[in-house]
């Protein structure tokens, strides 16, 4: 489904990725795991559309993306749930959710999924003309995963999902996204929080320093002594 | 009494105009992050118009207006896309720098268009003043407000309430998740400055037949604006329409009761009195569109 093949990005003359390949096949949930400063996000940057790559190629589904704009890659089928959160934080909830459909505009559709997304989060439904800045953290969570969603995406690309949320949100959030590929839509999941993604990954890469440096089943790189040695605490 | 409240129904006039000359401003400054000089020269391009519209060419003076609001969207949008769209990410003084120079050619285009001497607007309006009580105002200066407070209005609806608003205030939020959002951000960054170019020119255009058409006065607009937008808040709408009432409130007391030379001069007075104290304006929450 998601094809990245040799992909070279640099910020002015610091290479954060010197030449990743890397799949994502349909239906999967796939972690993207490594340090700070490996080239986790920026591997979603480049695949969103934010960041140029030098060189390199992103195909999805047969389309060239390497060098697509963001609302190109939208269009297509894939959604970005970014680190930190990101919702917008003067808008409503509502509001919110409607950016997350900006190039959608069949209304009864938006609705029906706008319906669907507050009956999953209840919560969000109560806070609907509230602006978002002034959630919790875990709801704005499950705000940035409903205006991901709220494209119809094909893949959706999660940047540390779990970053900043209290230990039993980080669960839920964690369940949430497995509850996304278990209703047939891809993921493509970057999380610091090693042992919790490769517990319920499909497939994982390890990334070092702009370089993949292992791949493999959760469990293959769960056995890996490297992983286990630097990664998960020995 | 009925000199004070002849002081504040001018006031009035002249404050729904600078609230349009504010509200602009502070869209362009908000979501662009662009101190933008050639504000005052797109009030002095609306008042042209109508000129060129209702006086020279004989259309109808409500035709000429709309001529010119229109004319100061279209204005804006280019300045926009050919200075503006390729400097995009360059520093706030390398784009500020850009749009003095284009304020420089703006006016001095005008000079050479229309000359040194001020043009006189006369509109279908009758001359003799409408009188409540003690206190008189002519019809075309109600026309003036009804339409200024109707355009405000409608920025406000467009910000709030229809999609390309809601892009707006997202962008000013967080561009770059707005771009996630397959937003068109430089379609936004045209839309806002062609706006905010729309509500300079429309303050113009109603000015121009009250005072006159002359070719610096975009200059004290210019200023005006930036004072109004500094009560305001940056990128604050309601601080702004707020700051432009205000602001021609203390000019037009200010005039009244100290002294008339100095009208224009005690606006920066204030701006410099809240600069010492609240440099974030007076009306500022956290930094926002809206």
């Amino acid at each position: 489904m998601l094809e990245i093949r040799d992909l070279v990005c640099s910020y002015g003359k610091v290479m954060a990725l010197k030449g990743v390949s890397l799949s994502v096949a349909k239906g999967q949930l796939v972690a993207l795991i490594g340090a700070n400063g490996a080239g986790k996000t920026t591997t979603l940057r480049a695949i969103s559309g934010l960041l140029k790559p030098r060189s390199g190629q992103i195909t999805f589904n047969g389309h060239d993306i390497t060098q697509a704009p963001a609302r190109k890659v939208l269009s297509l089928g894939i959604a970005c749930c970014p680190e930190g959160r990101r919702v917008f934080p003067h808008l409503t909830v509502k509001e919110n959710l409607e950016m997350g459909c900006y190039l959608r505009t069949n209304r009864v559709e938006i609705t029906k999924d706008m319906d669907k997304i507050f009956e999953q989060f209840p919560r969000l439904a109560e806070r609907r003309a509230q602006e978002a800045g002034t959630l919790s953290g875990g709801e704005q969570q499950m705000l940035a995963i409903g205006r991901a969603l709220m494209s119809r995406p094909t893949l959706v690309l999660f940047d540390e999902p779990s970053l900043g949320l209290a230990p039993n949100l980080v669960e839920r959030t964690f369940e949430i996204i497995k509850n996304i590929r278990d209703l047939g839509t891809t993921v493509l999941m970057v999380e610091q929080n090693a042992l919790a993604a490769l517990e319920m990954c499909d497939h994982a890469y390890l990334l070092e320093s702009g370089s993949l440096a292992l791949e493999g089943s959760g469990r293959q790189l769960l056995d890996d002594p490297h992983v286990r040695e630097a990664y998960l605490g020995g | 009494m009925a000199e004070f409240l002849q002081h504040l129904v001018n006031a009035l006039v002249l404050g729904g105009t600078y609230a349009l000359l504010g509200i602009g401003l502070t869209l362009i400054f908000g979501i662009m992050r662009i101190v933008n000089f050639t504000h005052g020269e797109l009030f002095a391009f609306g008042a042209y118009f109508v000129y060129l519209f209702a006086m020279l060419l004989g259309f109808n003076f409500f035709i000429a207006f709309a001529i010119a609001v229109v004319g100061g969207c279209l204005l804006g949008a280019a300045i926009e896309f050919i200075l503006l769209r390729p400097l995009r990410g360059a520093d706030i003084e390398t784009t500020m720098l850009v749009t003095i120079g284009a304020w420089i050619i703006m006016q001095n285009t005008e000079l050479l268009v229309w000359g040194g001497v001020a043009k006189a607007i006369t509109t279908p309006f009758p001359e003799t003043p409408l009188v409540i009580g003690a206190i008189s105002v002519s019809p075309l200066r109600v026309f003036v407000l009804v339409i200024a407070l109707v355009l405000i209005g409608g920025t406000y609806a467009l910000i709030h309430r229809t999609k390309l608003g809601m892009g707006m205030r997202a962008t000013f939020q967080d561009s770059e998740t707005a771009e996630l959002m397959g937003l068109n951000i430089r379609g936004i960054y045209t839309a806002t400055f062609s706006i905010g170019s729309g509500l300079a020119a429309a303050a113009g255009a109603l000015l121009g037949p009250v005072f006159l058409a002359a070719p610096t006065m975009g200059d004290l607009a210019s200023l005006k604006a930036f004072a109004i937008v500094i009560l305001g808040g940056l990128g604050n709408i309601t601080g702004a329409t707020i700051g432009g009432f205000l602001l021609a409130i203390i000019e037009e007391l200010g005039a009244g009761y100290i002294s008339s030379g100095y009208r224009d001069a005690m606006g920066f007075l204030i701006i410099i009195a809240v600069l010492l104290v609240k440099p974030t304006g007076l009306f500022a929450r956290a930094e926002r569109i809206g």
